[in-house]
């Protein structure tokens, strides 16, 4: 029987190795130690391409829808900011964009695929940042009128300061309890009530040690 | 959705659509259904780069969405139907043998564009023929709508599902997403238009813009003022019918191969009279009498009718059984066995692979495993007459490639391998499946190279580019032959050799791709045929 003791040194298999067509004795293929080549010679080379007309059509229409697509408004290129340098054509492009860009057809998409609403934001933001100056503008006149009128208030009476103090604490402490804070942080120790002077932008944070220039 | 199949779709995604939409196709593929904010999060894109792209691929019939029950929409994307789009040129090929350059410009603007309406399909048609004609002849609407009909009829173009009439209360807000329904018989009713009109060319000014407020805003011709009688009914291309074609054309060359061109022509007949009643997965087509076929064979085959009847015995009696014979009354009923002949058209095309891939002698021990189902070791050596060596040999090669597989017969219950029958085998579905994969494998390979050999002559691409549009401008403005020369001796000789290798290579690759193709064409056919369908 195959494989009952130690065959002496040969290798002894537990299967009849006729089976698979060694003859017995027979030396045993080489073991292979590495895996295969990633690009093992053929002996057999493929067979030539087929030719012919049709062959040839299907060929250039490849092509060609290739090359179509890509200037499909289907096709959405990843943006590339090549701001180097200001083009003429640049214009002319953003006009070609424009005209053909698709819009499908909304009633055949879920809702959330429409960008209107987003585009609308997009398009306020700008008129919400000029609107939030426009604001911040008012505050600052309310906030001056109403302490001109809380001076005026103090020299006037106390019971009517306290009362109009609370009516306008209660609506101004809210909207000015960060900002009075800020001033009481930021207060020199000056006579000058620093919400009247309004510090320009380049007070104390620019440095003057190159002031050959007069300021106007 | 196997990795080789993911690649493959990606890659198409990317050349044909960006890579943001491949991006967010590759993404649906490998993880299933999700909804939108799964996407934004995973993709790591923005919101609207993720609505603009998934428009494009819903447009494309690549994506479909669902709503769900608990009110929110899943997107899914077709794995299956992102491979076709490597198909489209023998799609528009097709149309055009069919039904000739309006056919083809059709079918061409409906795949560019995904889903198009009849009367913007039309528009865009005449306009293109127009162009390519000569000057002062401009294409009438009527013909292109003419073939339009014809491709409707013939089920080559079909409608999209509708979105619902939507009869609603106030109080009932419109659903998240609409579902769309088609009717049967209304898939390929064309809506009936009064399409006058004639192409334009893009150079002329016509008076007709002015109306509809074109000149001022850069409008697309679909914002008119008002909508199209036909809005809202979009056409698709329908593919399956365009494979019912290959199919029957395959299976008509290979009667043609095997028998005669006459025999050819009479499956043909068969298989066109049975198009639009036998479904395109049917087994078999319906039966059809042999006074049937008589009559309606092509005008030019005058053939008596006992040399039909001997032509129909011939075939049924094929042992490829091409044709089968259901019955006798009106002259012998016969039909097409479609499925049998898809499994002929795969063993043939796994026969021809072994063959070109391991040599004559391998493939007739391939051809003998098929005929003879199972086979021992010494029984194939005896068989196909090849040396035992050489025999064993060639079985392990085809093993090792997963061509051929052993069957384990036990003779004791231990399985002990010296008292085991091992039976070589050929499973034809298992192979086809894993040729099939191989040739995705083969395809993504060949578009990855391709790109590469583009982007490493990308300079000198952009300078023969250059130089072409230098030369055109030149040329309209009228400029002398010397100077013409001058400008094309800016590319030099040897960077002229390269331009050449490089399109030389570029057109085998493409070439390559549209054959294989061809084989992921017949396998899958095959595949699909053998599926159970619910």
């Amino acid at each position: 029987m195959a494989g009952s003791g130690r065959g002496r040194g040969r290798a002894a298999f537990t299967f009849n190795i006729e089976a698979i067509g060694f003859a017995k004795g027979a030396s045993l293929p080489e073991v292979v130690c590495k895996p295969p080549p990633l690009f093992p010679s053929t002996d057999n080379k493929p067979v030539p391409l087929k030719t012919g007309e049709g062959e040839d059509y299907m060929l250039a229409l490849k092509q060609d829808l290739r090359g179509t697509m890509k200037k499909m408004p289907y096709f959405l290129a990843v943006e590339e900011d090549r701001e180097a340098i200001e083009r003429y054509s640049k214009k002319y492009l953003e006009i070609e964009k424009e005209r053909a860009a698709w819009t499908p057809d909304w009633r055949r998409l879920p809702r959330e695929m429409k960008p209107s609403k987003k585009t609308k934001k997009a398009g306020t933001k700008p008129k919400k940042a000029k609107s939030s100056e426009l604001k911040s503008n008012l505050d600052v006149l309310k906030k001056i009128e109403e302490l001109e009128k809380k001076d005026e208030e103090e020299e006037k009476s106390e019971d009517e300061k306290d009362k109009t103090k609370d009516k306008e604490g209660e609506d101004d402490e809210e909207a000015e309890e960060p900002e009075e804070y800020d001033e009481e942080e930021h207060e020199e120790e000056n006579d000058y009530i620093s919400s009247y002077f309004e510090d320009g932008d380049d007070f104390g944070a620019g440095s003057d040690d190159n002031m050959d220039e007069a300021t106007y | 959705m196997t990795q080789a199949e993911i690649k493959l779709c990606s890659l198409l995604l990317q050349e044909h659509f960006g890579e943001i939409v491949e991006k967010i196709g590759t993404y649906l593929i490998r993880t299933g259904t999700q909804p939108l904010r799964m996407i934004v999060n995973d993709t790591g894109l923005s919101l609207d780069q993720v609505k603009k792209a998934l428009c494009v691929l819903i447009q494309h019939n690549l994506v479909t969405y669902q709503l769900q029950k608990r009110g929110f929409v899943e997107y899914e994307a077709q794995c299956k139907r992102v491979l076709r789009i490597l198909r489209y040129p023998r799609y528009i090929y097709t149309a055009k043998t069919l039904y000739n350059d309006t056919g083809e410009l059709i079918v061409e603007e409906l795949l560019l564009n995904g889903k198009m309406t009849m009367s913007a399909v039309v528009r865009k048609v005449a306009d293109r023929l127009t162009e390519t004609m000569e000057d002062g002849k401009t294409m009438d609407y009527a013909d292109v709508s003419s073939t339009f009909v014809r491709l409707a009829d013939t089920h080559f173009v079909q409608r999209c599902p509708l979105v619902p009439e939507a009869a609603e209360t106030p109080e009932v807000p419109p659903p998240p997403a609409p579902t769309l329904v088609i009717n049967e018989k209304d898939m390929y009713a064309v809506p009936k238009l009064n399409l006058v009109g004639k192409g334009k060319r893009r150079r002329s000014c016509d008076e007709d813009e002015n109306h509809e407020h074109k000149a001022k805003k850069h409008k697309k011709d679909g914002e008119d003022a008002e909508p199209p009688p036909d809005d809202g009914i979009y056409w698709q291309v329908n593919i399956d019918r365009f494979h019912q074609h290959f199919r029957d054309q395959g299976i008509v060359s290979a009667v043609a191969n095997r028998m005669d061109q006459t025999s050819s022509e009479i499956v043909r007949t068969m298989l066109r009279m049975s198009e639009v009643t036998t479904s395109s997965s049917a087994p078999y087509t319906q039966p059809l009498s042999s006074n049937e076929i008589f009559r309606s064979l092509p005008a030019g085959y005058n053939i008596v009718k006992q040399v039909l009847d001997q032509y129909l015995t011939l075939l049924a009696d094929d042992p490829l059984e091409f044709v089968g014979k259901s019955g006798d009354s009106g002259g012998g009923m016969y039909t097409v066995n479609l499925h049998k002949a898809l499994a002929s058209l795969a063993t043939a095309t796994l026969e021809s692979i072994v063959e070109e891939r391991f040599g004559s002698r391998c493939a007739r021990i391939f051809r003998l495993l098929l005929r003879k189902k199972h086979l021992e070791q010494k029984q194939v050596e005896d068989f196909a007459m090849i040396p035992a060596k050489e025999a064993k040999d060639m079985l392990y090669k085809m093993l090792s490639e997963n061509f051929v597989s052993l069957q384990e017969i036990p003779k004791t219950p231990d399985h002990a391998p010296s008292r085991t029958f091992y039976l070589y085998t050929v499973n034809i579905l298992s192979s086809a499946r894993m040729l099939l994969h191989r040739c995705y494998k083969s395809v993504a390979n060949l578009i990855e190279r391709r790109q590469y050999e583009t982007k490493e002559n990308k300079r000198l691409l952009e300078k023969s580019q250059r130089v072409e549009a230098i030369l055109a401008s030149m040329q309209a403005t009228g400029a002398e032959d010397v100077q013409l020369q001058e400008i094309e001796e800016m590319i030099t000789a040897p960077e002229r050799q390269q331009l050449e290798n490089l399109k030389r290579n570029v057109n085998k690759i493409d070439a390559s791709e549209n054959q294989v193709d061809e084989t992921i064409f017949v396998l899958e056919s095959f595949i699909e045929s053998t599926l159970k369908k619910p």
